[in-house]
Formats: structure tokens, sequence, C-alpha cells
């Protein structure tokens, strides 16, 4: 270009620049257009992406609701469990402040500088726990020096706690951490992993109102994780307190009077089925599985012979012994095999089916009508009354009393026992039923097998006359009654048919018979002993004959007062020995804690 | 040395003004994205701009005629203190590119690319054909390799990207046949494997992958890209507002006052504030390259040109970089981002370009 550039002509070198421009130009639009799509097109994803990267949100956890006697003590309560942490990002001088730190917290400076050394490779801002598990009292003197610590961070959750230790632990249960599949099958709880959940009878039978609903603290993070500024917090909602039926005196009667005897214990109030006492001996603390076992404690507990975990009350299997007595005398006054004036003679031994047995009383009862057999406990006239009646009017009326099915009490994992029939041997052992062992049930032995709740049930229907009850614990809930459970079923007896049969569990304990022990001035205590042979009868004859002893599981049940009764117990030691000499008096015990109770309230 | 009053009158204010503009906002957005941090970078970043407006003033006070005739001296003089930072100066950030005078800390190789700027217009002034001939381009690429080599070693990945860069456009500009583009991609082509096989340090590779996959190390490299476009794309229209970017407030974002602070302008003013800010860059560069026609003479062009390509280049790397479309090379945004060294061989550039125009009608 001429004229224009007076020094030389630069038109390619320009024009090649221009478009050198129109290039970067280009790109440029490119670039906008991608900030376009980013900025608009995606900005609900990456607004949303931002929110996430600084919201975090830390669960406050809801205290459990609390489980209360029937007076409102306080049997699983929860208590402020405190963790103390370092925040080394905050240590001045480790060597100065260490020593200060471990002698304020009880630990040694080593066990300090082991802790922190464990997590030096976590970011310094992250708080250490170099103490938990304390207590309340405890953290006072912690919390009163705070401000010289500020490298010291305190931290409280709720954590459950049984105050009265190992009481009535088989009927509060136990909390282990929720398993992933409760987690998973139950969605709409919302439960979370390393939480505890109730594992063992009211804790988990009334898990879903006990456990509350975890708040939750919304936080402001930096890009390091540390908390900028709180946003939100939803506070938790705590677990429903629960009312139980259980008397927590009578309660610790009955675990004092089981003492260290494997056994179990039930009061109930018959006319309600409301659980007044429960117990299962050996017992355990629940509070152990809070602050956890260490794996040898476990260990010993899982294989603890006498296996404290287990509730024998609903989970224990006996034979009934001569409690059984009580459903042959109403099933064959019922059915019309005898009368309350029908009289056997007991010569204290008896040859059925080419088979001698014997009474447990070796010189003879003699004449014994139903109310002195009952009284005598007489062998004899039941097995009688069992040879005549045969099985399957025997498996009925147990069927009938409760015995052999579950008693629907509201702690999980009763067990149903066994009500043997023909049919059912067949069944099970392939093998037709002798009308031998017809005799051995009639005085409840053979292959029966009850629980004592089951026992102490059919002593309340005896009590009612026929009325039956669903025993079980829950009053209430988050301060409301709950409804009784309710029966549908129609009394299998008529009413006049106990009579006669309380007239002799009245005489057991009152007119010098098996159930003395028991006797209680001023009440009207009505009941049956039973004596139950953990041996073989071919064992135990072989035993008596050598003259050694044979200890026997000690059963009593007996209900009062006789009119309007107000509660059932049933006892039942294992290998305690006669039933008159051992569970008698323990029940007598508590028929007279209860009476004096009921008259100073009134 | 004076500069007369005719000269004064040349100068093309509305370039300064631009470039003022986008300085001064830089300064804002520094302050946003470090207020919380102990050292005070805004206050930092004025004194360089103090500094910058000085070193454009020494500049333009110059004939670039005198400038691209001492080329020669600068250069040797460059290539000296590269050779020498390898060997003696501070190791600061895993890079050996900073030099100490006192206070202030230079990076050479930001200084290296100017006086490439000079040494490239010397050498292609003289050489007025339409083409490149192979001795020239063997020159020039020597003259050109031997400070981006030392570059490159400190390693300053980001720096010698940007030298290639306005080398290449030199090229461009004195034109190349096809045969020698050819060449080039081929040479480049095996160069690149070499150095992918045996030159690029670790990190740099993991920076090269990443910017296929961020996912893939959302801690590490690619978090850098990903916590970025998150901050851009979720100021959406309007933005979060100033100092209220949770991104760069909460510090998810890294490097938010210097190679990302862009990403900070998009969280806190959102499309409107980077399609403003784009924008004055387009004008900026516009003005710049459109700068060209006003050369009096073919090494006026050359600089000119070249100048314009190293701030246009920085720009648009820095914008592609931080939304993920580049990976993370360490290349600030000219005039804005904090730093010194950046800033003033921004400065020097953008007073070669004053310098070249308001001589135009200058007659030596």
């Amino acid at each position: 270009m001429p004229g224009d550039k007076i020094y030389e002509d630069l038109s390619v070198v320009v024009r090649r620049a221009n478009a050198v421009f129109r290039v970067i130009a280009v790109l440029i639009l490119l670039t906008l257009s991608y900030y376009w799509k980013v900025q608009i097109l995606e900005h609900k994803k990456f607004w949303d992406m931002a929110e996430a990267n600084r919201i975090r949100s830390r669960v406050i956890s809801a205290p459990r609701g609390l489980i209360l006697d029937r007076n409102q003590t306080i049997l699983a309560d929860n208590k402020a469990s405190f963790k103390v942490s370092l925040v080394r990002e905050n240590v001045k001088n480790a060597a100065a402040v260490y020593p200060l730190i471990s002698g304020l917290l009880g630990i040694t400076e080593e066990e300090l500088r082991s802790r922190v050394e464990r997590f030096k490779g976590l970011p310094l801002f992250e708080p250490v726990v170099i103490k938990d598990g304390l207590a309340a009292e405890e953290i006072a003197p912690i919390e009163a020096r705070r401000l010289e610590f500020p490298e010291l961070e305190i931290e409280a959750e709720p954590i459950r706690s049984y105050p009265h230790k190992t009481r009535a632990a088989h009927v509060l249960g136990y909390l282990q951490e929720r398993s992933p599949e409760e987690i998973r099958d139950n969605p709409e709880r919302e439960l979370r992993l390393g939480d505890l959940g109730g594992r063992a009878g009211v804790e988990r039978q009334y898990d879903d109102l006990l456990t509350g609903q975890d708040g939750a603290l919304i936080e402001i993070v930096d890009s390091l994780g540390r908390k900028r500024e709180d946003r939100a917090r939803q506070m938790p909602t705590p677990g429903r307190d629960i009312v139980l039926s259980i008397d927590a005196e009578l309660q610790a009667r009955a675990e004092e009077l089981l003492g260290d005897r494997e056994g179990a214990l039930v009061a109930l109030d018959p006319s309600t089925g409301e659980i007044r006492a429960m117990a299962s001996s050996p017992p355990f603390d629940p509070n152990r599985f809070i602050t956890r076992f260490t794996p040898t404690e476990w260990v010993q507990l899982v294989n603890d012979p006498a296996s404290p975990l287990e509730n024998r009350a609903v989970r224990g299997l006996y034979a009934p012994g001569s409690i059984f007595k009580v459903v042959m005398a109403l099933a064959g006054l019922d059915l019309g095999f005898i009368t309350p004036e029908t009289s056997v003679y007991c010569s204290g031994s008896l040859v059925v089916y080419g088979t001698s047995r014997a009474c447990w009383f070796p010189q003879g009862h003699g004449f014994m009508n139903l109310t002195n057999a009952i009284k005598n406990s007489c062998n004899i006239y039941f097995y009688t009354l069992g040879r005549q009646m045969g099985i399957e009017p025997i498996t009925t009326a147990a069927g009938e009393l409760g015995l052999g099915r579950k008693t629907g009490v509201d702690i999980p994992g009763e067990k149903e026992g066994l009500v043997p029939s023909a049919e059912w041997k067949m069944k099970t052992l392939k093998t037709p039923w002798f009308p031998g062992e017809t005799i051995s049930v009639a005085i409840g032995q053979g292959q029966l097998q009850v629980t004592p709740l089951q026992l102490a049930v059919m002593t309340a229907m005896v009590a009612n006359r026929g009325r039956r009850v669903v025993p079980h614990f829950l009053m209430g809930a988050g301060g409301r009654p709950a409804a009784a459970p309710s029966v549908s079923e129609p009394p299998p007896f008529k009413r006049t048919t106990f009579e006669s049969v309380i007239e002799g569990m009245w005489r057991s304990v009152n007119d010098k018979g098996t159930g003395q022990g028991a006797r209680v001035e001023g009440l009207d205590v009505c009941g049956k002993t039973g004596s139950t042979q953990v041996v073989s009868r071919e064992r135990a004859e072989m035993l008596a004959r050598a003259g050694k002893p044979i200890k026997t599981h000690s059963w009593f049940c007996g209900f009062a007062p006789r009119t309007n009764p107000r509660l059932v117990v049933t006892v039942l030691i294992e290998f305690g020995g006669g039933g008159g000499a051992v569970a008698g008096p323990v029940a007598g015990e508590i028929f007279r804690m209860w009476s004096e109770k009921e008259r100073s309230r009134q | 040395m004076m500069v007369d009053r005719r000269l004064f009158q040349e100068i093309d204010w509305v370039l300064i003004g631009l470039v003022l503009a986008l300085t001064l906002l830089g300064v804002f957005f520094i302050y946003s994205s470090s207020h919380f941090l102990p050292k005070n970078y805004a206050v930092r970043q004025l004194i360089w701009v103090g500094i910058s407006l000085v070193a454009l003033f020494v500049v333009v006070s110059f004939d670039y005629k005198f400038l691209v005739s001492f080329s020669v001296y600068f250069y040797a003089l460059i290539v000296a203190v590269l050779a020498g930072s390898l060997f003696f100066a501070k190791l600061v950030v895993g890079t050996k590119s900073w030099l100490r005078f006192g206070l202030v800390q230079l990076q050479p190789s930001e200084l290296a690319k100017v006086v490439m700027i000079l040494v490239f217009a010397r050498l292609f002034a003289e050489y007025k054909g339409r083409y490149l001939n192979a001795q020239i381009t063997g020159l020039a690429l020597v003259t050109a390799g031997v400070p981006l080599v030392l570059i490159m070693l400190q390693p300053d990945l980001g720096t010698a990207l940007t030298f290639m860069a306005i080398v290449g456009g030199a090229f461009l500009l004195a034109g190349l046949k096809r045969k020698t583009i050819a060449l080039f991609l081929l040479v480049s082509l095996v160069v690149g494997f070499g150095g992918w096989q045996f030159g690029l340090k670790d990190y740099q590779k993991k920076r090269l992958t990443t910017l296929l996959n961020p996912r893939e190390d959302p801690r590490g490299a690619g978090y850098q890209i990903t916590q970025s476009k998150i901050a851009i794309g979720s100021g959406g229209l309007t933005g979060k507002g100033f100092m209220k970017g949770t991104q760069s407030q909460l510090r998810f974002l890294p490097a938010r006052h210097t190679d990302f602070i862009f990403s900070v302008i998009g969280e806190e003013f959102g499309f409107l504030g980077t399609f403003l800010i784009i924008l004055v860059y387009f004008l900026m560069l516009a003005r710049m390259f459109l700068s060209v026609a006003k050369a009096r003479d073919r090494a006026g062009v050359y600089i000119i040109f070249m100048a314009s390509m190293l701030i246009a280049f920085q720009f648009l790397i820095n914008v592609l970089m931080i939304i993920g479309l580049f990976p993370v090379t360490g290349i600030p945004l000219p005039f804005l981002s904090y730093g010194g060294s950046s800033l003033l061989s921004n400065y020097l550039a953008l007073g070669l370009i004053l310098n070249v125009k308001m001589r135009r009608f200058a007659n030596v």
C-alpha cells in the first residue's frame, strides 16, 4: 500500500496479524458461550454442589425414653456421658501444657502423648478424644478450668444407664448396636448404623416408642471441614417414657430372695395380667452393654453355663411337676371323671400298666378326696385319674389352661413349651403313645415342658375362676395409659369347677399341706407346690435305693387372697429340692411384702 | 530519554484506561478473595501497580528502536539470569523461578517474555520476505529455544507455554511455508511424546489427565478444577454478591487471588460479571491487535503483535483453565491476578505497544 506507509509495505504482516486476532475473537466468543452454559444452563447443578460443599450436618442424639416402674421409679435412665478432646492446633507449648492436662484428666502424660501420636495423621484442627465415658461429676472440675485450657473440647451425649444395675435386667433387656439388616428393614425409622437399639426385653419390645428422633446441627464449614458458623439447629425429639407394671421394691425383694440360686420368680396381678415382678437368676448388668465389654468378658458371659442372659421366666423350660395336678383336677372334674368327693386310697405305691409307681410319701396318704389330694399332692390319686382319662383330655385341658402356647407377654423371645399328645409323638418321634407315659404326665413329668410365666398365667386363671389374662408390662407410654391386652376366649371350665381345687390349694398352704411354707398371717394364700425330677425315674429310684439325695427343681404357684385374688406368685428354683420347703417360703415372702404394701397404702 | 509533549499527546489513553480498569478491578477482587488471609494481598498488589506504572513510563520514554537495538544485551542478560537462577535461586513453591531482591521477588522468566518480544522484533524486522527461509527459521528457533529450555527446566510450564505462544505468533506473522508447518508439527509431536515419556513430572502429567476426567482425582489435581467450576456455575446470572461467594470465602477455591481470581468473579457476580470482564478484555485486545496497522515499521508490527499475543494468550488460557477446558498450568489472568512479576511483565508489554503506537509519525 504505497503512500500511506512511507517506509515499507507492511500490508502482509498486518493482514496476518488481523487474521490471528479474528481467530482470537472467535475463541473469546466460544469461551463466553461456554461460560453461558456453565453459569446459566447448568447453574442449578453447580449451585447444589456448592451448597453441599459447605454444609455439614452433625447428629444430635435423641435421648431414649425412660423406663419407669408403676410408682415412677426410674428403671432405665439416661445420663450425660462426656468426652474430652484435644484440639492440637490450639496447643501452643506441648511440653508445658501436657503435664497439666494429664493431671487434670487423671491420665498419665505417656497415655496422652500416645493418643496424640496415634492420631497424628488427622488434620490438626480435628479434635482427638483423650478421655471418654466421663460422668457429669467427673467433668465438673474440668469444665471449671475450661478457660485455662483452650486446647480442650468437651462434648456431651446422652447414654443409657440402668441405675439399679442388675435390677429387672431381664425385663428391661439391653441395648446393642443396630444391625445393618435392622436398618434396612425399617427405612421409615431413620435408624443409623452404630446407634444402640433395644436387643432384648422391654428395650426391644418398645424400641420404637423409646427411640427418639435424632436432631441435627447444620454447620457451615470451610474447605478443610472446620466449622465456621452454626446455620440451624434441629432439636432432637426424645423417645417416649414408658411406665411398666413392675413394682421396683417387689422386684428387688424377688431378686434378693432368689439370691445366687438359679431360678425364676413371677408375680402378677391376676385381675389385669399386669406383671409386678419378674426375676431371673443369675442376672446380668445391662450397663455393661453400654460401656462395652472387653472380649474376654463377653466370651465369659455368653459361655457361662448358668446363662445369665436368658430370662428363665419366659425362656426356661421345665417339667411342671405336681403343679400340673391342678390341670388334672380341673379336667377330671369338668369332664366328670371325678367329683370333689371321689376318693382314692393311697398306699404309698401303685402298680399301673405293670410298673410300680411310688407316691412321694412312701407311707401312703390313705383315703384321699380331691381337696386332700391337692393339699398333700398325692401322686397315687392323680395316677389313678390319669389312667382313667387317657392322654387326649389332659392335653386339651392343658392347652386350655395356657400350657404349650405363648402367653403373649410383651417381651420378645418367649418359649411356648410342650404339652405332649399321641398325635405329637407320632409326628415327631414316629412312635405310638404308651399308656404308661400318660401316668408320668399326670404328675407333671414326662415330656411336659412349661415356662414359669405359663404356670403363673395358669395360676391366674385358677384364681380368676377361669378368666384368662394376658401377662404384660406396659402400663403407659408418653404420659398416656396403655390399654391392657384383651382376651376374647371364654373360660374353659365352669366357675364352680374351680372351687374344690382352690379349696385344696388353700389347705395346701394353710392346713399343714405341702405348701405351708408360703403361709402368710392374715392373708388367704392358695397355692400348689411341685418338685420336678430332673433325672429319669429309673435313675431316681436307683439313687433313692442308694440313699443318695435327689436334687429336684423346686416349684411353687399360688395366689392371694382367696376371694378377689390380687396377686399370683410363681417361684422356680433350679435344683432347689422340695417345692414346699424351698420355693414355698420364697413365695410366702413375696405375698407378705405385697400385703404389707397394700395395707400401708390404705 | 525525555518524552516530548507531542509524543505524550499520541499516547493511547483509551488503552491505558481499559488496562487500568482491569487492574483496579483486580485489586478489588484480590481483596474479596484474600481479606481473611494474614497477608494483605490487595495492598501488595497496589504497590506492584505503582512499580508497574513507573516501569511503563520508563519503557515508553525510550524509543522502541533503541530498545530493539539493545535487545541482544537484554537477551544475554536474561539468559544468564535464568541459567544462574537454576543454580542459585532460593527454592520457592517447588520452582526455581523466583529471584529475591530484598523485599521484592521477581520471576525472571516473566521478564524473559518481554525480552523475547524485542529480540524477535529485531530478528524478523530484518527479514522482509513473504515466507521465512530455513536459515532464519533455524536462527529464530535457537534464539527462542535457549531461554525456553531454561524456563522449562525451572520448571515453569505456564510461562514456557506463553513463551512458545508468542514465539509461535511471531513465526505466523513472518510467514511459514506449508512444508515448514508440517515439519513443526512432526517435531512437536516427537518432542511432545518424548516429553510425556521422559520430560514431564508426574504432577504435570496428572494435570493433563485430570483435564480429561476431573472427577478421577477429586481431592488432588481435579479438586481445583471441580471446585472452580462449582464456583463459576453456582454464580448463575447475577452471582452471590461481593464477598458472599461461598466457594471463595470458605476457601474451597484454590489460588483464589492468583490464578483462579476469575472464578471468584464468576461466583460473586455471575454471568453478568464474567460477561462484562470478558467484554473489557475483548475491547482491550481488539485495541491492541488493531494497533498493528498503526506501526510505522516492521519491528513495530512485530512488537505490537507479540505483546498483544502475550496478553491474549494468557487471558484465553486462564479463562479456559479455570472452567476446566485447559489443564491447570499456572497461567495468571493478565492485569487481574495477584502477582508482581506477572503484572510488571504485562505492563512492560503494554508499554511496548504504547511506545510503538505513539511514535508512528516520529521521524528518526
